[in-house]
């Protein structure tokens, strides 16, 4: 067991989101922005993967 | 006229076809051999699984879609190549066996100019004893499967409801899969539908995988820039099941899987056993069941393809060390190097080794993923070879092929955690290359200002904004040809 410790022990040692990070997460006018701006990203991703 | 006939219609198969057809149109006879009526978008099968979206949904049939495009199409499995035709005949050709239930084992010789194998995995639950819905855990791989999940986790709802404690263990059911994104997706829906049911607190939810570290995804990690740090996809991926009560098993091979009870070896050798109330385990893949035949009858089935069932092309397959590995090894046109008029796309190639570090237990048994090649890497090889052979039917045989190697291609990868427009998230991925160049980008290997994750619910948007532009694009209607794959 003592590998699994060692993953449970990295997992309770990750970092929390704060409320504020949560908020935004959720938060429809940011999201908005955000999704348009990893829509964006992903395009140009793709545009260069087809040439 | 030629003939292209193409192995399977899943994302890889079915975008060369509509590619083929419209880049040939009378010019060439395209046949494509499924022994699937329906085409599926697979990424949505997860939210099949949690009762979010019907199997009609996620699935249509191709027959409609192929006669309104002139596409030849047979509801049937092939069985066999004869590259070298046969003693009377040069021309190559396919043995086929009808799945369509009208002709069900039916047999027929399909002679080919190209071929393209885009077959798909074979899903190896007999790889694991007790592996698979046949047996004692559930999965997600096809939408059937999907529905059977679905049925299977309301059962588990109303007991909790009920009162009862569960442990819902969804992972990986062997050492050597691949996809431990789906198994991701589908942990964390499984957990945001608990927790919208109001049944969270009664049940343990496990993830089970082959990992080394979470955030692996079998493409060995990924390091994002962020807030002017560079920050792990492990580091990443190990605060959302800490803010989620997920707890994780990693670095695991599944032995066997008896009802109610996973036994499984960790990477340290260590043997252990987890009793489940509902398991979901991706299984292994390898290639399909096919043979090959030289004209003479010769069973040349081993030069075609690697041991693992999928088809030889131009990549570097010499065994080499890990530290050995290069971009280079990966191949660019995927063209067979004895047969210059077959191909191999999708996950029906066999890729040269695997993307993360390959590791074994003390007791010889192999613990890592292999590599993903699903998805967008799948539709953008699909449609290269497409044009590859287009171009060498109009030119002719000296016509230079196309390239689309995962080491010069990006992907985007949008792992859901949750459904819901207002209360959905999910991570949304994008990295560049999809296999690690360490002389270019030294350190992560990937190019840090292309290589990207955040979560939120704008993922969940962008997720479901694929799932239908996609089938848009698969039932090929109007202006298809200008959603990129």
């Amino acid at each position: 067991m003592e590998q699994m410790s060692d993953v449970d022990r990295s997992i309770a040692e990750a970092p929390l989101p704060t409320v504020k990070t949560l908020r935004r997460r959720k938060s429809l006018g940011y999201q908005a922005t955000r999704f348009i701006a990893f829509n964006f990203r992903m395009m140009k991703m793709v545009t260069r993967a087809h040439h | 006229m030629a003939r292209v006939v193409i192995l399977g219609a899943g994302i890889s198969g079915h975008t060369a076809a509509l590619h083929l057809q419209r880049q040939l149109k009378s010019k060439a006879e395209i046949i494509v051999v499924s022994p699937n009526s329906n085409w599926n978008w697979i990424p949505s099968n997860i939210w099949v699984g949690v009762g979010k979206m019907t199997k009609d949904q996620v699935t249509f049939p191709l027959a409609p879609i192929y006669k309104r495009k002139h596409i030849g199409f047979r509801q049937a499995k092939a069985v066999a190549i004869h590259p070298e035709g046969s003693p009377d005949n040069p021309q190559g050709f396919v043995d086929i066996v009808y799945t369509d239930p009208t002709r069900v084992g039916e047999e027929e010789q399909l002679t080919y100019d190209y071929l393209i194998v885009a077959t798909g995995p074979k899903l190896n639950f007999a790889a694991t004893p007790g592996l698979g819905p046949d047996a004692n855990s559930w999965s997600v791989c096809t939408a059937g499967h999907a529905e059977q999940s679905a049925a299977a986790l309301e059962t588990i709802i109303e007991a909790l409801k009920a009162g009862e404690r569960k442990t819902l263990v969804i992972g990986v059911g062997h050492g050597t899969c691949t996809c431990e994104g789906a198994a991701f997706e589908y942990t964390f829906n499984v957990e945001h539908e608990l927790r919208e049911r109001g049944v969270r607190e009664r049940a343990d939810v496990v993830y089970l995988s082959n990992e080394y570290d979470l955030g692996d995804l079998g493409v060995g990690g990924m390091i994002f820039a962020q807030n002017g740090f560079e920050t792990s996809s492990k580091l990443w991926t190990e605060s959302l099941f800490r803010e989620r009560g997920v707890r994780a098993i990693l670095r695991a091979h599944v032995e066997k899987v008896d009802p109610g009870v996973i036994h499984y070896e960790e990477l340290d050798g260590s043997r252990h056993t987890l009793d489940f109330d509902f398991a979901m385990l991706l299984p292994p893949f390898r290639g399909v069941d096919m043979k090959a035949y030289a004209s003479n009858g010769e069973d040349i089935t081993e030069d075609l393809f690697a041991p693992n069932g999928f088809l030889r092309v131009d990549a570097d397959y010499e065994t080499k060390p890990f530290e050995q590995w290069a971009p280079e090894d990966w191949p660019k046109t995927y063209q067979c190097p004895r047969y210059a008029n077959i191909f191999g796309v999708g996950i029906a190639f066999a890729p040269p080794h695997a993307i993360s570090e390959p590791r074994k237990s003390p007791n010889g048994t192999v613990i890592s993923p292999a590599p993903p090649r699903t998805g967008m890497p799948s539709g953008v090889i699909g449609r290269t070879v497409a044009l590859s052979i287009a171009d060498r039917i109009r030119r002719g045989d000296q016509a230079t092929l196309r390239t689309a190697s995962m080491a010069a291609m990006g992907a985007a990868c949008i792992a859901s955690a949750g459904t819901g427009l207002r209360k959905g998230s999910a991570a949304a991925i994008t990295m560049y290359p999809i296999i690690p160049d360490r002389r270019r980008f030294p350190g992560s290997g990937r190019d840090l200002t292309q290589t990207s994750g955040e979560i939120g619910l704008s993922g969940h948007w962008t997720k479901l904004l694929l799932h239908y532009l996609f089938i848009y694009k698969a039932k090929a209607r109007f202006g298809w040809f200008v959603i990129p794959e």
